[in-house]
Order: structure tokens, then sequence, then C-alpha cells
């Protein structure tokens, strides 16, 4: 039962990354590696702005990790995404890289990089049978992420912005040509994909630590979301719960110094199989 | 005599030459006497930085060859690295081997495992083989990390190596070690300049560009994916042997991932495509961390923040990978070539033809 909640939580973190990495590459075919980056970053502003007001605020520490989203998505989008449109893939992506180094130093710089834990009330709220003790932050871990994929599914489905976000995805010269704000619904997708990141962190950092070690996690979240498809959302989450799996049976099994290999050589596996992902289209741009 | 550009050559012998116009070969010169002369002139630390940056420039001479001119993404390098350095430790360490002996078997053994890391490259490309390339980083990074483990004189100290010696002399100092580096980094480029001159360097330009288009000309792709990995990979570990005997000792902590990035960095900086651009892109990278450490000592003491000193050197390289991509994509090489064009065509501002790269 132990094994069960670890690995649902697990799969929660990486879900979330995988997600917003699934969403930076639909809406502007972009492979984000900064996002590990970005999640660790996202929980230190998420405990830095709830310390602002000298007591500990959970609203406050909310809106800070909200408005380092919104902010961050913009300015990544505006001023350096944009400005490559037309050129080769790598560039795009070795932008992303250099930016999750500018964003590691930040670490360094403004935190100097301390552990912090995210201390949201750890003491254990459920016993479960075998065992297994889920603490508070945990079950609104899954709650919380439940609540977003359900929020992004309805967000894509119903309303005529997500629409507007498929049909960019599909094919950004025809829907900004039919009126769709092409620049907007990418920076909206660097938003939410950075907010995503930043939940992903926040509990990622309740539940082990942040620190400049822990930005490995978006490695991790990004073989989850090739391995599912890494343009599929159900994919991700897919992705995510086999690369959780694969890595808690290394620790527990094998070792836990090869925890780190096993999503990419899981991804290795995958790839020589079915290299589109599990849930992914099969298009005709270079990939193999 | 080709008056029509700095790097347009009219006729098939103009076309061998390596340097073309005679202002080139007085430059060539020049930057060789000061190279020379260099140690006698400057302070040992300043000689010590130039070691670093011909130690890297090996390497990043090997990323080019692999990222640049065969255009194959590939975030290893740091594995191939540690490949050398282990190389040369257990070399060293349980079979005694001399160092002229255990040179080549770094280079030959980073050429083996280059092949393997090479093989999915003939099944993904883009995105999917630098995620492959990452994947055989940790599996040899978790070897390396066992075998220090099981054989480190303790955990975290690492293994210490002896100086090297060629015969009766013993390479030790930064001096000796300046011009040992300087005449193996000229022959390597060399060697370099030639593979790219030659037809290894057209096909991997040809599959660069459009691989497929390549294929159809009759180019092998295998054949000539796989030498560019096992070309850069046998370069990479050569470097990582050397510097292996040049630090005296070997740990695999320091081979991460973000030396990895911090190799890609430079052939960006410098500029991807060109052999300049891959010496130009290991001495800015290497010299970063130091002028910026002189840089703070300069700041009054009131704002010198010690501490994060490391945390601002790491800054520096990932703004100049954004910066340089995002305004100078084409490197240091390419704010070269425009210099050499400006002062060609001077006193016309036009440039009738695009610069060819060298």
């Amino acid at each position: 039962m132990e094994f069960a909640a670890t690995v649902v939580i697990l799969t929660c973190t990486y879900a979330l990354l995988a997600a917003g990495i699934v969403i930076l590459y639909k809406a502007g075919r972009v492979v984000n590696f900064a996002h590990g980056e970005l999640a660790i970053v996202g929980g230190y502003v998420f405990y830095s702005s709830g310390l602002m007001a000298g007591d500990e605020s959970l609203w406050l520490a909310i809106a800070g990790a909200l408005a380092f989203s919104i902010v961050m998505g913009l300015v990544i989008y505006m001023t350096m995404m944009r400005r490559l449109v037309g050129e080769p893939f790598y560039v795009a992506i070795l932008v992303t890289v250099g930016l999750g180094i500018v964003l590691k130093s930040a670490i360094l710089v403004i935190w100097r990089a301390e552990r912090l834990t995210i201390d949201v009330g750890v003491a254990p709220a459920l016993r479960l049978a075998g065992g297994a003790s889920l603490s508070y932050m945990d079950i609104v871990s899954v709650l919380l992420t439940i609540a977003f994929f359900a929020g992004l599914y309805l967000f894509f489905r119903f309303t005529r912005l997500g629409v507007q976000f498929r049909g960019t995805a599909e094919n950004a010269l025809l829907a900004s040509q039919r009126g769709v704000n092409v620049n907007f619904v990418l920076s909206l997708s660097w938003v939410i994909a950075i907010m995503a990141a930043s939940l992903s962190g926040v509990l990622y950092g309740g539940r082990a630590f942040l620190s400049t070690e822990s930005v490995t996690i978006g490695l991790a979240g990004l073989t989850a979301a090739l391995v599912g498809g890494l343009d599929s959302l159900r994919g991700a989450v897919a992705g995510a719960f086999i690369v959780a799996l694969a890595q808690y049976l290394t620790v527990r099994l094998i070792s836990p110094v090869l925890s780190e290999a096993v999503p990419f050589l899981l991804l290795l596996v995958v790839m020589s199989i079915r290299p589109w992902g599990l849930f992914g289209t099969l298009e005709e741009f270079d990939r193999v | 005599m080709s008056r029509a550009g700095t790097n347009l050559r009219t006729s098939y012998l103009e076309s061998n030459e390596v340097l073309h116009r005679p202002y080139q070969k007085v430059l060539m010169a020049i930057v060789l006497a000061v190279a020379v002369l260099l140690p006698a002139a400057t302070s040992t630390y300043f000689v010590h930085l130039l070691d670093l940056c011909f130690l890297s420039a090996i390497g990043a001479l090997g990323l080019m060859l692999l990222t640049g001119y065969c255009g194959q993404i590939s975030l290893g390098h740091a594995a191939f690295l540690a490949v050398g350095a282990f190389t040369t430790v257990i070399l060293t360490v349980h079979v005694r081997a001399p160092f002229l002996v255990v040179l080549p078997a770094a280079a030959v053994s980073g050429a083996l495992l280059g092949f393997i890391v090479g093989l999915p490259s003939l099944r993904f490309r883009g995105v999917y083989l630098a995620i492959s390339t990452l994947a055989m980083h940790y599996a040899i990074i978790y070897l390396a990390t066992s075998y220090q483990a099981n054989f480190g004189s303790s955990a975290t100290a690492g293994i210490t190596i002896p100086d090297p010696a060629i015969g009766p002399f013993v390479l030790a100092g930064d001096q000796a070690w300046y011009y040992f580096l300087f005449v193996l980094l000229i022959l390597i480029t060399a060697a370099c300049i030639n593979l790219t001159r030659t037809r290894p360097g057209r096909a991997w330009m040809a599959i660069r560009d459009r691989d497929i288009a390549a294929q159809a000309l009759g180019v092998n792709l295998t054949y000539y994916k796989l030498l560019a990995f096992m070309a850069s990979s046998a370069l990479a570990s050569l470097s990582g042997s050397l510097l292996a005997y040049y630090s005296n000792v070997v740990t695999v902590e320091k081979y991460t991932l973000d030396l990895a990035v911090i190799y890609v960095a430079m052939i960006i900086v410098g500029g991807m495509g060109s052999i300049l651009g891959a010496l130009l892109g290991a001495i800015f990278i290497t010299l970063l961390p130091f002028a910026i450490d002189s840089l703070f000592g300069y700041l009054p003491r009131a704002w010198r923040f010690g501490s994060t000193l490391f945390g601002v050197q790491v800054g520096a390289v990932g703004t100049c990978i954004i910066l340089f991509l995002l305004f100078e994509p084409k490197g240091l090489a390419e704010i070269w070539r425009r210099m050499e064009v400006y002062f060609d065509r001077w006193p016309f501002r036009y440039r009738p033809l695009e610069t060819v790269r060298r």
C-alpha cells in the first residue's frame, strides 16, 4: 500500500511536469529543457512569497507563484521564443537549455541554494491499510493534480480560448489568419506550462526538498512526456505513471544510484519500439 | 590570385590552400609567435588558464565535428571526458602503462564507446537523439561512479594519478604542459581542418543540411554518422585523459550534465560549423568564469558578493548561450568573418557575395 501511495504521488509530480512540456510542444513545437529549473524556481518563489509579509501566508505564496508564472511565461515567450520563429529546431531547444542554466544561477544567487522544504502540514493525516500513511500534503497534491488536469480538459474542450489553443497547435498560420492572436495563445501556453511546473515544484518541495540538485525532475518529466507521446496530454499522465513506477522499482529492487538513469533507459526502450510515444501521433517531421 | 573576396577561390590549386591571402599567413605567423613567447612574458597563473583553454579546445573540436559539421546533437560529451579520465586511471593504476600508451588507448576506448553511443543516431534525429545521448551519459557516469566507489582511495576524494613521463622527461608544471598542449592542439586542429576539407567533412555537412538528400546522393549515412561520433568521442576522451594527467586527480563528480552543456555552449558561442569557432568558443567559455572572478575583484568592497560568485559564473554561461543564439547565431567566428570582410571591402560597404564558410 505504501508502494502504491508513493508511486501515485510521484506520478502526480511527473504528470504535471509532463503536461507542461506537452502543452509547450503542442502549441509552439519547442521542447523545453528548462522545465525542471522552472519547477524548482517556482517552488522557491512560492516559499519566499509566503514569507514576504513576515508571517507564513498560504495566499501570498499562491499569489507569488501565480505572478511568477505569468511574468516568466510572458518574458520567455516575448523576448526569446518569438524571435526564434523560422530557425532550425535545435536553436529553441538550446535557448531553453541556456534558460535552465540562468534559472539555476538564480537559485544560487537569490536563494543561496539553500535546501528548502515546503511545510504545509506534513503530519500523517490518513493511515491506510498496509502501513502506508499519507500526509495532508500528499492528499492535497493528488487532489490538486486531478483538479489541474480536469481544468485543462475543460479549458481545451469547452472554452473559446481553448479551441483557439488547439487551432494554433495544429496550424498556427491558419489560426492567425482566422483571427486568433497567436502571440497571446503562445504566451498563455508558456504561462500555463510554468504554472503546472510551479505546482509540481511546490509539491516536490513539500515531499522532498528544493535545491539545485532537484532540477533533475525536469528531465524525468521530459522523458515521461516523450514516453507518453510529446503531443498527448493523456500520454503525459500515462508516461508519468510508467516512469514513476520504473523509478520506484529501481530504487527499491536494484540500486538508488541508477534511479537517475532509469527514465532515460526506459525511454530508449520505448523509442526503439514505438518512437512516437504511446499516445503520440505519427507526424511527418524529422524525429526518426 | 583571387580578387573576388576573402575566401573565394578561383582555381583548384587555390582551393587546396588553408591560408589563402597574404594577410592571413602573416596573421597566423604572428599568432603562433605570440603563443610561443607568451609563457615567458606572463604569469604562471595565466599560463595555467591557457592550459585549461587548450584542454577544453581539444574537447570542443570533437564536439564541433559532431554537432557543428554533422548536425547530430549530443549531450553526452561529459561522459566521454569521463571515459578518457577513467581509462587513464585504470591503465596507470592497475597496469602501470606509460603516458604515450595511455593517450592513444584513451582515444581508442573513447572511439569504441562513441560507436555505441552513435548507434541511436541511425534511428533518431533531433531531440530524440539528444535524449538518447543523455541516456548514454547517465549510463556511463553510473559505471564510472561504481568504479570510483569500489577502487577509489576514499568515496569522494577521487583517484590520484602521478605526473606523466615521456622517457626521461617528466611532464609537470604549467609551462611544460603549455608547450606540450600547444603542439598537440596544432596537430589536432590540422587534422580536424583536413577532415572537414575532404570527403568526411563534405559528407557530414551534407548530412547536417538534409540527410535524406545526402543519402540519395550516395553518402553512406551509417558510416559517416558513426565516424562523426567516433571522431568526436575519441577527441573528447583524449581531452579527458590529458586533463586527468594535468590535474593529477580524477573524480566522477566533475563530469556532470552541466559540463556537457558547457561544451555545447562553447560551440554555440564560437559558431557552429567552423574549426576557428571551436577554438574561439573554447577560449571564451573557459576564460569567462575567471574574467567574472577578476571583475568581482574590481567592485567596491560593499558590493562584493563573495558567496554568489559561483552562481553569477553559472548564470553568465547561460546568458551567453541565450544572447548568442538570439543575436549572433553564427557565433564569434562570424564576428571574425565580418571583420575580415569589412577590411577587405574597405572603402566599399556593400557586400556583393555571402562570405563562404571556411
